[in-house]
């Protein structure tokens, strides 16, 4: 819209021009061009500019809370708003070990998928997949959270964990993991992320999987391999880095996942345990879930999670998509 | 339903307004402050009311203002339940016109007000103790067990603590899930400061409008507890009554300062109310009240406005509002689980009304 | 169980046939797994999808009464009636907004990117940045919005727009110059022999080009920021009415209902809840569909 603006408020100007004026035009187009270029840098710059804004902003918000608590803001785990003790440990825990469970989940079944749709499946059931995987990633996480906190949560506790817990709690080592019954728990949290990360997953690994050349697969069954063993000798040792890479984004994106995990994961501060269908508490759920309530310190100390989020968040992508970079020049370079 | 009950819930409020002036002149023979229900002009009335503060009454004033808009026509009010702390925060900041609160302001945060405000008692509501556990239907809890589930030293529901109040009844082994406010809220401090008076010895932590809680999970507003509690097997949590009510939940007989173990209801919070000591500004506790009937857990809740109000249009907006939630709005309480205030209580607050300047 | 299996894998170029009879039995055992695991995966993910949207489907379909799309909310919560009106304006009007932000900023970053930076230092910084922006925690953008807009301004429909364009933006400056990227390079000779500037050749030739590939970045990326609900929680408030100022005073959004309605226990707020949730996921997947329809033309008309 915009920009059609520009172009009609220039045109007159520009056919307006005889011989005599040739010159004239040329210069003013090339300043047109100039300034449009300009412009473009801008906007372009704009995606830098906002990045350090963030940085800034955010860090200068949460200055008070970093100045009272120090180190321990990350190395303690007792977070009391009322007596102005803030120790985000637990929740930095409960951000780590939710997005990680929901790897472990979510990282098979995408794989599955991406193999099956690129490698295996007839043409005629490939497009559902992908329709599928399209419709996944396009419902918003709060109706994810929704279904998760009226459906699935009350479901799963005493249901699915509660019997695990009888059978398998007391046991050494399995049961360190599998303990605790409580429908809003880490495990419900990470099954939910899960959800919302493998369409991610699957479709970058998907382009990741597209770029193996042909030939590579043809000599892989030309010696007789099996489908599984050109899958291993020809695709994956090829697409390690870019697949390394989609996990790494996934990672990045269930680290940040918000609304959805608010509502599932059963907001209990201070837990620092490896029970998985016990409550927990992540960074991004208590900044929604306090900061309507928070003052002062307590607010600065939400941002202050945002900011921990953020550089999170940013050292993941960062070496995810250097991953990816790598990857595509290999891919580019082939 | 609704244009059935309203001509009532007005016939009986005009009903009660002329009890109230009866007695009054019955008694003393003289003029009462109390302004009549019938005479009061809301029509003329006009602006916008915001409000903010304690979720405990939320339902109450959703139901108030739905009733008052229906009367002053020229009015808004609204009414944001972000718990008594944000609520006081801002009336203190100017940004809303009306607080409700279910706990006092306290003398160290008086300076930061714009100047002089008055306390408004509305309505007052039991703070059901609400659980869910499957095959059990009644349970009886004393308030030192309930300080020692709280605390933490009561995990699991067959603890002798738990069973010595429940003589008879089989109690499954399930691992006590405690429901708790994630907001600074009145009612996490009316009920732990409940605990703190009834069961000094058992309850280990400090009441307040938050509570460092050592093991909950914890959610927002009166409402989320209750949530958390109606989607949990083991679970125990704190919910004023009409929430409580509203979601079906099963609610603990508490053990009052006579030693019964008393149920949640509004007989149960006008008898604890009965007994309670009304202080000058009209603030009052009727926690841990004396009286067999008792409920021990019983809270009042207030409006706090300025009591000078630069514009003349916005006070009488303000009387207005308060006037309709101590006459009518008091009819249309119970409908809603809570305790009107008792009549002396309530003349004493409509008469403060006019300290309200502007 | 076998037969039904290799209906749903194309008999490729595959080894395992020349196997059958010979001694390659845990080979082909191994394949087979894979085989399963790989379907199972496809399974596994629909089972998911196929619960919420049906979930959504039957609890929130009684909602959607004509009462439902004008009335304001209900003033009480635990109680039936009212309706969502302001919640779905109020959706529309944000991302509107946002959209109307982002779009152009976007599509002259990704001019600049694709038509002047290359592949040049500073242009390869911003693609990559870009890229990890993306990557960007919605919340963090809400609390950045609210740290640079709300706090000195207070809450309004532009504190959301704000905070949903910046995470549109580098969506919609990737994917618009992946589409610069696929408009042959003899469309801009072509203009240039004509005697065309750049900027002319960009605004008349190559943006027409792209327009179908660009609409439908343009869309995926809206239809993801209707979906958010983490960057309005504190930056336009709760309002209970229609608000149609983008400035003024706080407004609601569905996904901002959604989450308030479900953290209730009362049956009338979490049909609301639900109902609200049909109402986005309509909206989110009319603008995905139509996005792959338009692409879809695309194709076709580049093949042709």
């Amino acid at each position: 819209m915009a920009i059609d603006q520009k172009d009609m408020a220039v045109t007159p100007g520009d056919r307006s021009g005889g011989d005599a004026a040739s010159l004239l035009v040329a210069s003013s187009g090339r300043r047109t061009d100039r300034l449009f270029r300009s412009v473009a840098l801008v906007a372009g710059l704009l995606v830098l500019a906002i990045l350090g804004l963030i940085a800034a902003s955010t860090t200068h918000e949460a200055w008070p809370a970093f100045r009272s608590e120090g180190l321990s803001f990350v190395t303690s785990s007792t977070w009391i708003p009322a007596e102005g003790k803030f120790g985000a440990l637990a929740f930095i825990y409960g951000t780590v070990l939710s997005s990680l469970l929901a790897l472990v989940l979510a990282v098979p079944v995408s794989l599955g998928i991406a193999l099956y749709a690129n490698e295996a499946a007839p043409s005629r059931i490939r497009r559902p997949i992908i329709y599928v995987m399209d419709l996944l990633a396009a419902i918003p996480s709060v109706v994810y959270g929704l279904w998760g906190f009226i459906v699935l949560a009350p479901f799963l506790g005493p249901h699915v964990y509660a019997p695990i817990n009888d059978a398998v709690g007391g046991w050494p080592v399995i049961g360190w993991f599998l303990n605790g019954s409580s429908g809003r728990s880490f495990m419900t949290a990470g099954i939910i992320l899960a959800i919302m990360i493998t369409p991610i997953i699957t479709s970058l690994s998907r382009e990741v999987i597209a770029t193996v050349p042909r030939a590579q697969r043809e000599a892989a069954y030309g010696m007789g391999a099996t489908r599984w063993e050109m899958i291993r000798l020809a695709v994956l040792p090829w697409g390690r880095g870019g697949i390394v890479g989609a996990i790494m984004l996934g990672l990045g994106r269930a680290m940040g996942e918000t609304i959805a995990v608010a509502l599932v994961i059963g907001s209990q501060a201070g837990q620092i345990t490896t029970h998985l269908f016990e409550a927990g508490d992540s960074m991004a759920a208590v900044i929604v879930n306090q900061f309507g309530e928070a003052s002062g310190t307590h607010r600065a100390a939400l941002v202050g999670l945002g900011v921990v989020l953020f550089l999170v968040t940013i050292i993941v992508n960062v070496s995810a998509r250097s991953v990816v970079a790598r990857f595509d020049r290999r891919a580019q370079g082939f | 339903m609704r244009s059935s009950r309203k001509p009532l819930a007005l016939l009986i409020a005009i009903l009660a307004i002329f009890g109230v002036v009866a007695a009054a002149c019955g008694g003393s023979k003289s003029d009462s402050d109390a302004k009549p229900d019938t005479s009061y002009d809301y029509a003329s009335l006009s602006g916008t009311l915001n409000g903010s503060g304690a979720t405990f009454p939320k339902a109450f004033y959703e139901e108030s203002i739905a009733g008052f808009a229906g009367v002053a026509k020229g009015v808004t009010v609204n009414y944001n339940g972000v718990g008594s702390g944000q609520g006081k925060k801002d009336l203190a900041a100017g940004t809303s016109d009306w607080a409700g609160t279910d706990s006092l302001v306290a003398d160290a945060d008086k300076a930061t007000f714009k100047g002089p405000f008055l306390y408004f008692p509305t309505v007052a509501a039991p703070i059901t103790v609400s659980y869910n556990l499957s095959g059990v239907k009644t349970l009886n809890l004393s308030a030192a067990t309930l300080a020692k589930i709280f605390s933490g030293s009561v995990t699991s529901w067959d603890d002798p603590a738990i069973a010595a109040d429940n003589a008879g009844t089989t109690l499954p082994s399930t691992k006590i899930t405690v429901a708790v406010r994630s907001d600074g809220s009145g009612t996490t401090s009316n009920f732990s400061k409940f605990l703190a008076a009834a069961a000094p010895d058992a309850f280990t932590l400090t009441a307040g409008d938050t509570v460092a809680w050592p093991s909950a999970q914890s959610a927002k507003g009166n409402a989320g507890v209750a949530a958390i509690v109606k989607s949990t097997n083991g679970s125990i949590g704190y919910v004023d009554l009409s929430d409580a009510v509203a979601s079906g939940l099963t609610f603990a007989s508490i053990g009052n300062k006579d030693g019964k173990f008393v149920q949640p209801t509004l007989e149960g919070a006008s008898a604890a109310l009965a007994g309670a000591t009304i202080n000058a500004d009209l603030t009052y506790s009727a926690l841990n009240a004396s009286g067999a009937d008792a409920y021990p857990i019983t809270a009042g809740t207030y409006i706090i406005v300025y009591s000078s109000i630069t514009s003349p249009t916005q006070a009488s907006a303000i009387r207005g509002w308060i006037n309709y939630v101590l006459t009518e709005g008091q009819t249309i309480a119970p409908d809603v689980d809570f305790a009107p205030l008792p009549t002396s209580l309530r003349d004493k607050a409509i008469a403060q009304i006019a300290q309200i300047q502007g | 169980m076998g037969a039904d299996l290799d209906d749903l894998f194309v008999r490729a170029e595959d080894g395992e046939l020349l196997l059958r009879g010979t001694t390659g039995r845990s080979r082909r055992i191994r394949n087979r797994l894979a085989s399963i695991w790989m379907v199972g995966s496809v399974v596994v993910a629909v089972i998911p999808l196929a619960l919420v949207i049906g979930y959504v489907l039957v609890k929130g379909i009684g909602q959607l009464t004509p009462d439902w799309f004008t009335k304001d909310l209900p003033a009480v919560t635990r109680r039936a009636g009212g309706g969502m009106g302001p919640a779905i304006v109020g959706t529309l009007l944000i991302t509107g907004v946002a959209a109307a932000m982002s779009v152009p900023l976007g599509v002259l970053g990704a001019i600049y990117l694709h038509e002047y930076g290359g592949r040049g230092r500073l242009a390869r910084l911003i693609r990559f940045m870009a890229d990890v922006m993306t990557g960007v925690p919605s919340i963090v953008m809400g609390l950045f919005v609210y740290t640079i807009w709300t706090i000195a301004h207070g809450l309004s429909a532009f504190g959301g727009a704000l905070a949903l364009s910046c995470l549109m933006l580098p969506i919609i400056i990737r994917t618009t110059e992946e589409m610069l990227r696929l408009v042959p390079d003899e469309l801009r000779q072509a203009s240039y022999a004509l005697g065309n500037r750049k900027w002319r050749t960009v605004v008349t030739v190559v943006l027409p080009a792209a327009f179908g590939g660009i609409t439908s970045g343009v869309m995926l990326a809206v239809a993801r920021a209707a979906g958010e609900t983490a960057p309005l929680v504190f930056t336009i408030g709760a309002a209970r009415n229609l608000n149609l100022s983008i400035f003024n005073g706080p407004t609601t959004a569905l996904s901002v209902q959604i989450f308030g309605n479900a953290q209730t226990p009362f049956e009338a707020a979490q049909a609301r809840a639900w109902g609200a949730a049909l109402t986005l996921v309509a909206i989110v997947f009319i603008l995905t569909i139509l996005a792959r329809v338009v692409s879809a033309g695309v194709a076709r008309r580049h093949n042709a």
